[in-house]
């Protein structure tokens, strides 16, 4: 765990893209779970920021 | 006990394996055989039930598959001559009288026509920049490759949209070269990204030892490089060609008539009272079987068509 | 030691040289690029742009000349507070989990007992995945014949295995069945896909592991669990994103089987997203709802393309 957090501050990529795969994973579910409607209504705007948040981290050193 | 090695199976258990596995298959081939199956049968019998497992066999389905009818009374039909060709005979059998021909053959061309084309220019661009990706030190490549293969993922309706548009305004709608660039353009990614694990494979030692004797970069890729990558492009292309030949989102959306391929129109092949089973058997039929040929052939490398390339086996 | 291929480079003039020989392998490379990445922004990214673009208007394709008014963020919020389309999105929600359920159970197990490599287990392979590769127009359509009420294969099948008379129930009408029979068919065309990936993730684990955990008296069930398992999990990622990708998307197959009836039982996403394009003509409407399955895909495949070069560092 320290080691993740100290990655997420030393702009490593390995952490950073897994908090991006999170995001877009619980965006997904937000999108298509039959619970709360107001889950379905941001999760639009939870999946953009984690697939941009992906794209961004990618290009962080290994 | 016998020798063997401690990760080998068992007999038994290779056994109930081959059993379980050889249900499956018979359970999961059924619908296909059923398929062809029906459209051998006449209309009556495609329709009884119980199914008819065993049946006269007859071709109603694929005359009426290539032909339009028309239904005359009674009076006419006696005053009719005699039925000139097998096929006539079969419509009369039915009480109508052939019309004309059907538009299967013309969409099935299409097919042909657009499932070709798309498929020569996907291979062609998609050496190329396979070659280059697979070379060549070029800026931004993971980037790019990421790029295109994303736009595989595309949903074709979230696209179609504007296409619709743009082809709508540039005269391409329903016209072949639409649909060929079109498919091209969803093959491309996958046509670069198999193809670069092919040519990945090829030892750069062999183009080398060509640029040293003298070949230019263009002569070293012709002459070195395509003959060695020939079976990956050969299989890339079936794969691109299965695509287009299946693709029915598009097809649906962007054409209505000159250049509508087979698959949005088997599903309008009607008869009298609903859909005409014997005759949309046939089409199904010759429309599936050259893809299950293509499949067989390509057994070996289907993991790596659909995997992108990244599993080799 | 002059060679005849270096005489006649020197016997061309000096300009078309360069031309030929001269090009660095910079400029091929890009030479070679160039013209699959423009094909891919023409047809691709350009009327994604443009998607992006109408999803702001109240833009109506069938009117082309009523004026095109700038809504903003409207058809979002539209589109977002709707109960329907998150009725759809659940829709798709059903339609996915399931049939990714029965295709990684159904493939994983097929590809385990292949995996024992008894004789003529390529000959099954080649035959199980035919269905794999077919039309699903082609295919969605023709199962509507196999599921017909009266007169259908599958109904007649249910009858005689388990006594439930065929005429007595409707695998597309009413009755709640159609969503169940759009998986059936989804299952039947792709648990051949999770199995082949299923099966080269099996052979891809070398045997002297398999031998080091029998010396260590492992037992079966432990080295399934301990071994087998861990080993195949990132095919079997690769094999489900892919899936989910493609079934959160998946429009052709079930627009010929149901076409999204009966009522609204099986309309998933991407066919309430054609009605509203292709029929109602609500362009820049349909924009918007386009640009939200769009990123979502866009997010899948980011993942998958990590999990893919995953695999590919095995």
């Amino acid at each position: 765990m320290s080691k993740f957090i100290n990655g997420l501050f030393r702009l490593r990529r390995g952490p950073w893209e897994a908090l991006a795969t999170a995001l877009i994973a619980l965006g997904v579910f937000m999108l298509m779970q039959p619970f709360a409607l107001a889950l379905y209504t941001w999760s639009f705007l939870v999946t953009l920021a984690g697939t941009v948040m992906f794209i961004i981290v990618s290009h962080f050193p290994e | 006990m016998s020798a063997y090695s401690i990760t080998e199976p068992t007999r038994r258990s290779k056994w109930v394996a081959a059993l379980l596995v050889t249900l499956y298959t018979v359970i999961t081939l059924l619908p296909l055989v059923w398929i062809i199956s029906t459209g051998f049968k006449s209309g009556q019998d495609s329709i009884s039930y119980p199914p008819k497992v065993v049946f006269q066999p007859s071709l109603e389905g694929y005359v009426n598959l290539f032909t339009t009818r028309t239904r005359v009374s009674s009076d006419e039909f006696g005053n009719l001559p005699p039925p000139a060709t097998w096929y006539d005979e079969i419509v009369r059998d039915q009480g109508m009288v052939i019309a004309g021909p059907s538009r299967f053959g013309e969409r099935f061309l299409n097919s042909v026509i657009i499932g070709f084309g798309s498929t020569f220019l996907s291979i062609v661009l998609g050496t190329l920049a396979a070659y280059a990706f697979s070379r060549f030190k070029v800026p931004l490549k993971d980037d790019l490759l990421f790029f295109i293969l994303s736009t595989r993922m595309m949903p074709p309706i979230a696209v179609a949209i504007p296409i619709f548009l743009m082809y709508r305004s540039l005269g391409l709608s329903d016209t072949h070269l639409g649909m060929i660039l079109l498919y091209t353009a969803v093959n491309i990614s996958l046509a670069v990204w198999l193809l670069k694990g092919f040519i990945d494979e090829i030892p750069r030692e062999y183009e080398e030892a060509a640029l040293i004797d003298g070949y230019t970069r263009f002569q070293a890729f012709r002459k070195v490089v395509l003959p060695q990558a020939a079976t990956g492009i050969a299989s890339t292309a079936i794969f691109c060609l299965i695509f287009a030949w299946n693709e029915y989102a598009f097809a649906v959306l962007l054409t209505s008539g000159t250049a509508q391929t087979a698959p949005p129109f088997i599903p309008t092949i009607i008869g009298v009272g609903g859909q005409d089973w014997p005759a949309v058997a046939a089409g199904a039929t010759i429309f599936l079987l050259p893809v299950m040929i293509f499949t067989i052939l390509l057994r070996k490398h289907l993991l790596r068509g659909i995997t992108f390339g990244a599993v080799r086996k | 030691m002059p060679n005849p291929i270096e005489a006649a480079a020197s016997a061309t003039p000096r300009a078309v040289a360069r031309r030929i020989r001269g090009l660095s392998d910079r400029t091929i490379a890009w030479l070679f690029v160039a013209p699959t990445i423009f094909l891919l922004l023409a047809i691709n990214i350009f009327p994604l742009i443009w998607t992006v673009r109408l999803s702001f208007t109240n833009f109506a394709a069938n009117k082309p000349n009523a004026e095109v008014k700038w809504v903003g963020l409207r058809n979002y919020i539209r589109i977002l507070t709707d109960d329907g389309i998150w009725a759809n999105m659940q829709t798709t929600a059903h339609f996915l989990l399931w049939t990714l359920f029965f295709q990684v159970v159904l493939g994983f197990t097929l590809a385990w007992l292949i995996n024992r490599k008894f004789k003529g287990n390529d000959l099954l392979t080649t035959l199980i995945v035919l269905p794999m590769m077919l039309s699903p127009a082609v295919v969605g359509n023709f199962w509507t014949f196999l599921y017909q009420p009266q007169i259908g294969l599958v109904n007649y099948v249910v009858e005689v295995v388990t006594g439930t008379p065929a005429s007595s129930f409707s695998m597309l009408g009413p009755g709640g069945l159609a969503k169940w029979s759009i998986v059936i068919v989804d299952t039947w065309m792709w648990t051949p896909f999770v199995m082949l990936i299923c099966l080269a993730g099996l052979r891809s684990i070398p045997d002297y592991i398999y031998e080091a955990a029998e010396v260590d008296r492992a037992s079966k069930w432990r080295q399934f669990w301990t071994l087998t398992v861990p080993m195949v999990l990132p095919f079997l990622m690769l094999a489900v994103l892919f899936r989910g990708i493609e079934n959160f998307k998946m429009f052709d197959m079930v627009v010929l089987l149901t076409g999204g009836g009966p009522g609204n039982e099986t309309l998933l996403a991407s066919i309430d997203l054609k009605r509203e394009a292709f029929e109602k003509w609500r362009t820049g409407y349909s924009s918007a709802y386009a640009i939200i399955l769009f990123v979502t895909v866009f997010g899948l495949a980011s993942i998958y393309v990590k999990a893919l070069n995953k695999v590919k560092e095995r």
